[in-house]
Order: structure tokens, then sequence, then C-alpha cells
């Protein structure tokens, strides 16, 4: 089971049963109705554009984007034909290590930033996290050109080092909801460390991240998919040279002078959104654990 | 303003500025010599082609290669005018750039962004009168030649030869009256009102029903000689906006909009015109490798597009505009640069290898005559409107076409009723768009 | 802003700082914070400090981005607030945006991720449902939500026929419903919020359930005096995180009027920018077009100012607002 590997010392009851599983009998029954029905009506709204998605890929160019949503001749090619198109599996590493490095960037700058602007007291403290969030507002595509600027002086746009590198200088949006999610945490455990002795690096280490753990797998997986799906970023980058494509520039080379073929871009899309659905399954285990143990108590 | 205050500007702007201004490469002034035979250079070539258009760039490419053997071309597809623009600020711009509109052009040459051809023109006595007057203008800004035409699209008449038939209708109409009385006569109504089948739909912005595409058949002019918007002062408008009024108001702006809004894509086989909802529209040359490829069993018609009673003169002409490749600033090897622009801009066979792949129309005399052109009566249509003296085109201007949208804006205004005198209305937009263009660059 | 100019320079020259002799504990925890921030100091210096200056510096210009910019003072700021309709529009459509869009966004996770909290069987099955379309790519998204709410031929309203709405919304392609129908794509691929808020709620310590049981508290009090103080610190993440999507938002908007006006670019390329009657031109996406399309990239410059300079005040107020609301967690 994933979820013993979670040193939970410092909370032991923590993770223990939910107060909704209590109350057994007609209520709870009637209860557990209403919230599978509307789960269920929600699914299907959540589904059908996905759906629609779907059914596009396998169209014919025809087809696509006609009035007809179910397609007439399945072309269960055009899955094929992205890959011999275009070198997909080149710009799935290239994402891959755009996203991995970005998000291990992340954590490694982030957390203790968090961490900093949450539970240590030092002066200033306030305003450094109301610069946190100046830093979320200004709008990336004006901010672009004295960057661009930046790294061209470089000479380092045509890689994936301009997309790379801000991530391991601190992301902005990962810092504020890791402190929020550092916030929730009773500061009580921290200072009953200290009292024992531990610096701060230990404190942080022993006690936030085991506690912290949901919030901080959501904040990466966050930031991954984020980087997954980003397409400013590395066609104004990374564009220049097709060696260093990601999927997400590679989504929009369907593209012509007339028209864009939407069948294989949706097929496209469908496998880019396939690795990210997988790690997906893998990675909600991790910042949903108190699920498994209601499961066995419940 | 204090002294110190401004020198701080200054400094922060010299460190801007630095990159854009220390990769001058081989831009500016005179023309950079043709590599040697023996010399080994590398020419990289960005467009927004993408997949089997990106193909037939690429064999035309290697038709240069194979006369240049010592000139390697590297060919990156999908790069838009937002990418090509930002790596000439950063320096990193590509030997040839090739873009689908001429929107950014005028800031391309006025700005130095693209470098002036001019004396490449000249040394290589490369003659520009066997390109169309109207394609000249819409690839140079102010007498600076930044770019040359690398294809057109021309914007004629398509109509539904069997509705025509069925109305026992014989011509296409010449006129913008006759388009009028074949388009109410071709209108089917619903029993509810809604409407079936529209003859022609005055809506702007549907499909390519756009400002600078309608404008020539009224001579209606962008600007005055001085360069503020015309809008107020050219009648042409006037005109236009109220013959599109009149059309608008016989079928109902309401009706008109459900009629739109339940449209098919542009580009899909449901495009309305496609699928017989509508008789007649205008559109560019392309349309007919999309009829050919998605509707093969349309009967439908080609012609030049009606123009105003009272200009008659103008009947045979249409709009023109195209994708424009040059050499932006920064290039690194701007000598073998010219020597492929000038190929794929000039050379016949490689103009009619690109139309045969693209199915556009090739922008020389001797490319339009070649034998080797692959062409229908449809297609021809629009080879001989491009031909025609009356083709016209819309100017660039150093903002983008930022005209055209403050036009779209009033046109929907206009035709939305929400305004309630033309003239006051055209003269605000007039004053709308001189005072965005006094924004920008000069 | 000048605040957070002063952060940079409060955090960074700790170690020499020639000030009075501060206590030595203050002195190190300030260290210990330098330490676990040094790479951000660093990160914000260079993608914020440095790109913010450059666009106000750029705002009293006349500049095209590609030549050296002409000093002209406020003037693009005049232009903004005295003689640009667009720009007022847009500004409308994204202050619409953030009111609407913020609140229905932040409501509608949190119910569904109280949803979700209360599915045992199946949970994986329909977290990775709810989370799914966060994980399509935007331009996908919107096509495929234009193409579902087409007003003729789209299921959605051959649905509300079916069920005896005789004249159901245009969605995309009316005016007074492309906003709402913009909102709806963006509640349908919220999971990402969804799945942040569901981790908070499963993070509520059980003992305070149960001694509020205890105290007999019915659901709703419970609800009100436990779930919500608990994750307060994480609503606050979801509503700034919902104000900033609103004020930024570009790309669903810009493809959404184009595909819906039956034109297919993709984003950047448009056409037909704000259709229906620009509707759905938000205000950096007509800041946008300024810059980069039509090279006024002093005056985008101005608005992206303006726009930084609002946002900064909204957010602020937000976060001082909720704080005092939510009490618990927030206090120093």
């Amino acid at each position: 089971m994933t979820t013993l590997d979670t040193p939970l010392d410092a909370s032991p009851s923590r993770a223990a049963s939910r107060p909704r599983a209590a109350g057994p009998g007609a209520r709870s029954a009637l209860h557990w109705i209403a919230v599978h029905s509307l789960a269920l009506a929600l699914t299907l709204m959540f589904l059908l554009p996905l759906v629609f998605i779907a059914l596009t890929a396998v169209m014919s160019d025809q087809q696509a984007l006609t009035s007809q949503l179910w397609p007439r001749e399945w072309h269960w090619e055009n899955f094929a034909h992205v890959f011999t198109r275009s070198p997909m599996l080149s710009y799935f590493g290239n994402s891959l290590l755009y996203s991995g490095l970005a998000t291990v960037g992340m954590l490694l700058s982030s957390v203790p930033a968090a961490y900093a602007l949450a539970r240590l007291r030092w002066r200033g403290r306030n305003l450094a996290f109301f610069a946190v969030v100046a830093a979320m507002l200004l709008p990336p595509q004006v901010v672009a050109v004295p960057l661009y600027l930046l790294w061209a002086q470089l000479g380092l746009t045509g890689t994936l080092w301009p997309l790379v590198v801000p991530y391991l200088l601190g992301d902005f949006f990962s810092i504020f909801l890791l402190r929020q999610f550092f916030l929730t945490i009773p500061e009580d455990y921290a200072d009953a460390a200290r009292v024992d002795g531990c610096s701060e690096l230990q404190v942080l280490w022993r006690v936030i991240l085991p506690m912290a753990r949901p919030g901080i797998a959501a904040a990466a997986l966050f930031c991954f998919l984020y980087t997954w799906n980003d397409y400013f970023g590395p066609l104004l980058y990374a564009g220049e040279r097709p060696e260093s494509w990601t999927l997400s520039v590679a989504l929009a080379s369907f593209r012509g002078l007339h028209h864009v073929e939407w069948n294989l871009t949706m097929a496209a899309t469908v496998l880019v959104m396939l690795p990210a659905v997988v790690l997906f399954l893998f990675a909600q285990k991790s910042f949903v654990k108190g699920i498994t143990f209601t499961g066995v108590k419940g | 303003m204090g002294s110190t205050r401004r020198l701080a500007l200054a400094a922060v702007a010299a460190g801007l500025f630095a990159a854009a201004c220390t990769t001058g490469g081989g831009g500016g002034t005179g023309a950079a010599p043709a590599p040697r035979d023996d010399e080994q250079v590398t020419v990289t070539v960005w467009s927004n082609f993408a997949d089997h258009e990106l193909r037939a760039l690429n064999k035309t490419l290697d038709g240069f290669h194979a006369k240049h053997p010592n000139i390697t071309i590297r060919s990156e597809g999908s790069q838009d005018d937002d990418k090509i623009t930002q790596s000439i600020r950063g320096g990193t711009a590509p030997d040839v750039a090739i873009s689908f509109s001429t929107d950014l052009l005028g800031q391309y040459c006025s700005s130095g962004a693209w470098q002036d051809l001019r004396p490449y023109l000249d040394r290589d006595k490369v003659d520009l009168g066997q390109i169309p007057q109207a394609v000249r203008d819409y690839t140079e800004y102010r007498g600076t030649r930044c770019a040359m035409p690398l294809l057109a699209d021309v914007y004629g008449l398509y109509y539904n030869k069997e509705m025509f038939a069925k109305a026992g209708i014989t011509s296409p109409p010449r006129t913008l009256s006759e388009l009028t009385e074949v388009a109410k006569r071709l209108t089917v109504f619903n029993p509810d009102g809604s409407i079936q089948v529209a003859g022609f739909v005055p809506t702007i912005n549907f499909y390519n029903h756009r400002p600078q595409m309608l404008a020539p058949h009224w001579n209606a002019q962008w600007q005055k000689p001085d360069g503020g918007s015309a809008m107020a002062s050219d009648p042409g408008w006037k005109e236009m906006f109220t013959w599109l009024k009149e059309l608008t108001d016989f079928y109902g702006k309401d009706r008109l909009a459900s009629f739109t809004a339940a449209a098919g894509q542009q580009y899909s086989a449901d495009n309305a015109f496609q699928q017989g909802r509508v008789a007649m529209m205008l559109d560019g040359e392309y349309r007919t490798a999309f009829i050919a490829q998605q509707t093969p069993n349309l009967a439908y018609g080609t012609a030049p597009f009606p123009v105003a009673d009272s200009r008659q003169e103008l009947y045979g002409g249409g709009y023109t505009t195209g994708t424009i490749i040059g050499i932006p600033r920064g290039a690194k090897n701007p000598g073998a640069a010219w020597e492929l622009v000038k190929y794929l801009t000039t050379d016949t066979d490689a103009l009619v290898e690109l139309s045969n792949g693209l199915r556009n129309i090739p922008t020389t005399k001797a490319a339009l005559d070649s034998p080797k052109l692959q062409a229908d009566d449809n297609f021809r249509t629009f080879m001989r409107i491009f031909s025609s003296p009356r083709l016209a085109t819309s100017p660039s201007a150093p903002n983008g076409a930022s005209y055209v949208k403050f036009t779209e804006d009033f046109a929907s205004r206009w035709l939305g009723g929400e305004v309630p005198n033309l003239d006051e209305g055209l003269a605000a937009l007039a004053k709308q768009i001189d005072d965005n263009a006094a924004l920008g660059g000069k | 802003m000048s605040s957070t100019m002063t952060t940079t320079v409060d955090r960074a020259p700790a170690p020499a700082d020639p000030g009075p002799p501060v206590p030595r504990r203050r002195r190190r925890r300030r260290l210990v914070a330098l330490g676990f921030l040094a790479p951000a100091v660093l990160g914000f210096g260079l993608f914020f400090a440095y790109p913010l200056v450059a666009t106000v510096f750029f705002s009293f210009t006349r500049s095209d981005g590609l030549n050296p910019p002409e000093w002209v003072g406020p003037r693009n700021y005049v232009h903004l607030v005295t003689s640009d309709p667009v720009a007022h529009t847009a500004a409308a459509n994204t202050l619409w945006l953030v009111v609407v869009l913020t609140v229905l966004r932040v409501v509608f996770a949190l119910g569904v991720a109280s949803v979700l909290a209360r599915i045992r069987r199946g949970a994986g099955f329909f977290r990775t449902v709810f989370y799914l379309p966060a994980l399509a790519p935007p331009v996908a998204a919107t096509l495929a939500f234009v193409f579902l709410f087409n007003p003729g031929t789209g299921p959605v309203n051959a649905g509300l026929r079916a069920i005896g709405i005789d004249s159901p919304p245009g969605w995309f392609t009316d005016p007074a419903w492309a906003k709402p129908s913009l909102t709806l794509l963006m509640l349908w691929c919220s999971g990402e919020l969804t799945i942040i808020i569901l981790a908070a709620l499963l993070d509520v310590p059980t003992e305070l359930y149960e001694a509020a049981a205890l105290d007999g508290a019915g659901a709703w009090s419970r609800f009100r005096h436990v779930t919500l103080p608990s994750i307060a610190p994480v609503l606050l993440f979801g509503v700034v995180n919902s104000v900033i999507l609103a004020l930024q938002f570009f790309t669903q908007a810009v493809v959404g009027g184009s595909v819906a006006s039956g034109g297919a670019e993709m984003a950047g390329h448009s056409k037909n920018l704000g259709w229906p009657g620009n509707s759905t031109l938000t205000f950096p996406a007509w800041l946008y077009q300024q810059g980069f399309r039509y090279f006024n990239m002093g005056y985008a410059a101005a608005m992206c100012t303006v726009l930084f300079l609002v946002s900064f005040a909204c957010t602020v107020v937000l976060i001082r607002r909720l704080r005092s609301a939510a009490g618990t967690g927030e206090a120093r």
C-alpha cells in the first residue's frame, strides 16, 4: 500500500477516518444516493467535450468541424499519422525534460521559500508575501519582450534553458500555493520540534514536509501539468529549433496557410493528454492518502 | 523632469536595446554579395507552413539547392509572425522570413526590421514590371521595398449555378444593384421567418466578407494623400455601408445573426456556400481547392465581384493580398538569402511549382502564362482578375491592420442599427484610426 | 508597487546590515530566512523586477519595440483614458470576468471537491473524470465547447429544445451570452482548483470534527465552523488564483471568438478579435494586439502597467479582507 511509507509520527490521527463516514442508517443511504447521482450527472457533463475531442480525432479531415459529431468512417490511422508526420518521440522527450526539470527545480527552490514565508518569523515577511503575489500579476505576454532580449543576449534561445531556469529560481505561483498549505498545519508541531532542538531545516524536513505532503504533491502536479501544456513559452523560446520543440508546440504544426487539420490536431491532443492522465492516476494517491484509510476503517 | 531621472531612464533604455542594436548582422545599406560557388553557406528559412504545404515549399527549396549546391537550406515551419518579430528583437532572426499576411509589412519596412531589398534589385537588375502594380503596392511601404510577393490571393464572386439556373438567371451579376436583386430572388425564408437560403450575406466578417476585400468594388480608399484616414472623406465608404445596410434590413439583422451563427465553419465541408445555404459569396481563389476536395459535386461558377453602379469601369478587378518573403535584420548570410528570395519570387518554374502545390496565384506574368500551371476555368477567373488593371489592395500601415479592426467594429455597430448618423459615425471612425496611428512607430 | 521594491531591498543586503546591532537571534532568524529565500530573491529580480521596470519605462515612450524608444511623457496614459473606446470595452469585459468567474469558480470547485470528498467507492475514477478537462490544451477545449454549444447544430441546444426550451441561447455567437459561455468553459476545466481544495479538505484534522460532533453541531455548522476556517488559506489561494486567471484571461477568449465566428485560426491569429461585437475582447487580448500586432509597444506597456497596478490593488485588498474574515491560520 502506497500510504504506509508516509511518516505519520507527527500526527497519528490526521489521516484517520472522515467524519462523513459516521452516521449509519437510512439517512446515510439517502445521502449516499444523493452524492452519487450528483457525481454521475457531473461526470456526464465533464466527459461530453472530451468525447467530442476523441471523436474528432478519428474523423476524416473533411468531416472535422462539420456539424456531424459522429465519425462517418473511423480513421484510426490519424494517430499513426501524428507519429509519421513529425518526430513525436523527440518532442515527447523535450516535454518530459522541460516538465520534469521544472517540477524538481520548483520544489527545490519554492518549498523552502514558502516555508520561510509561512512559518519563519522575520521582519518584512508580510511585505515579501505581497511581493510574491505581485510577481504573479504581471501578464506573461508583455514580460516576454524584455525577457526574450535577456535570453537572446545570453545566446540561449532555441534551447530549453529559458523555460527551466525560472523554475529553479522560485515559481511564485507555487510559493503562494505551498505557503497557503503550510499555513493549514498547526504551528504546535513545529514548535515542539524546535523545543527538541531541531534546526529550521530539520523542522521543515521532518515535520512540515510529511504533514504537507498532499499540498506539495498537488503543487508538483500542478507545475508538471502546467509546463506540459504550456504553449506560449516553448514556442517563443524553443520554437526556432525543432530539436527543442515540445509536444504542445508540435500540436500547432498541423496548421496551414488557409486552414487547420483539426482531426490530426485532436489526435495529437489525445496523445498529449494520455501521459498526463497516467501521471495523474499515480499522483493522486499521494495527495488523497486519507481516502485509503477511510476505506479501511469505514 | 530632472536630469538625473532622464539619465537613469537613458541607462535603462540603453540596457534594453543593447541586444537589438549590437546584432546588426548584414543589415542596413548596400547589397551583400552572393556567396562564391566554392563557399559553403547555410540559409535558414522560417515560415508558418506545416505538413503538405511545408513539403511543397521544401520541394521548391530543393530545386534551388540543386542549382546552388553550395547553399544548404534549413527550412523551419510553424514560425508565426510574433515569433519572427521576437527573433528580430533578440538578434536571432533567420536569413529568410515568410509571413502569411501583409499586416506587419508597414512596420517591417519602416523600422528596418526587414532589410531594404532595393540595392539587390538594382544590382541584379530585377524587372519589377513583371509583377502587377497592386502586388507591388502590398509588398512595399512608402517607397521602401522590404519584401517580395510569394504567391497571391485574389478575391472574387462564387455563385451557385444550380440556384441560378432554377431561377432562370443566366449570368452572374455585374453591378451591386444586380447583386441585390439576384440575392433577394434567391433568398428562401422558412415558414417561421428564419432564413433557409441566403442570396448573399451582407454581414461584415461573415467568412471573407471583410471591409478590405469589399472596398475595391466601390473604389473606396483607406488613406488620404496625407496619410490620414479617408473614412469620412471618400464617398465610396458611405455608399458601401449604405448598400450593406439595405441588404441587412431586407433580411432583418436578428435573422441574419441566427443564420450566420448556425453556418458551418469557413474551412470545413460545412461551409454555407458549399452546402448550398448561400447562393453567392466573396472569397479567395483557394476556395476552389477546398470545393474540389470537400464537395466536388457542387455546381458553382466564379466571376469578378460586382461593382458600384456608378463605377462600372471597375468591373473585372478585385482585392488581392498575399504571402510575403523578406530578409530580416540580423540575417547571417544576407547575400545567399537574397539569391533564394530572388529564386522563389521571380523564377517562373519555381513559382509555377509552388502555385500548383499551394493553390495560390503565382505573382509574375510569365508564371501566369506558363503552360505548366494547372488551372481550371474557375481558377482562371482569378488569374484574370489578377491581371486586371483594376486589381486593388489595402495599404500597409506601421501599426498593422488596426484600421481594419476599427472599421469592422464600426460596420457591426452600423449594421446592428447602433449608429444613428452615418456621416458622424464615419468621422468618429476616421478620428479613432488617426488617434491610434499616432501612438506607434513612424 | 513601491512597497514590493522596498521588500527586495529590505531582504537582499541583510548580512551586511550597517544599522544598529540587532539581537543575535533576530539576525540569525533573518539569515535563515534569507537562506531559504535566496533562489527566489534572484528569480524575483530577474523575472519580475527587471521586466516590470522595463515595462514602466516603455509606458512613457513611443516605441515599436524594434527601434530605440522616444520619450513622450504620459501621452499613452492619456490616450488610454480619453480616446480608446475599445480599451474601455475590454476593461469592462475583464472586470465582468473578474467578478463572475472568480465567485463561480471558487464556489464550483469547492462544491465538486465536497462531493468528491464524500465518495469512497470509485473515488479514483470520479477524481480522474473531474480532473481530465484541466488536462486538455486550451485551444482544443475551447474548440470542443464552441461546437457543443453551437446554437443550430450543437447537442447542448438540441437537448435544451428536447426538454421544452424553444429558443435556447446563442451561446458563443450572442454578445450577451458569449462571456457566460466562456465562464462555463472555465468552470469545466477548473479541475486544478478542485484538486487543491480536495487536498485541503482531506487534510482537516479529524479531531476537530469529532469535537464539533460531540457539541451537537449539524452539517452546516460543522462546515461553517470547522471546515471553512481550516481550509481558509487554501480558499484564499483559490480566490487570488481565480482573480489572476480572470485578469489575464486571453487564449480561450481569442480562440472562442475566432472559432465561433466561423473561422478557425489558432490562438494569436485573431482576425475576429472579440467576436461577437467585442463581447469577448479582454484587456490582455487588446493589450497584446496593440503591442504585437499594431506595434504600439509603448501604449501596450502603459496598458500593462495599469493592469498590473489595478490587479495588485485588488489582490492586496482581497487578501487583507479575507484574512480578517477568516481569522485563523493567517495570523502572524
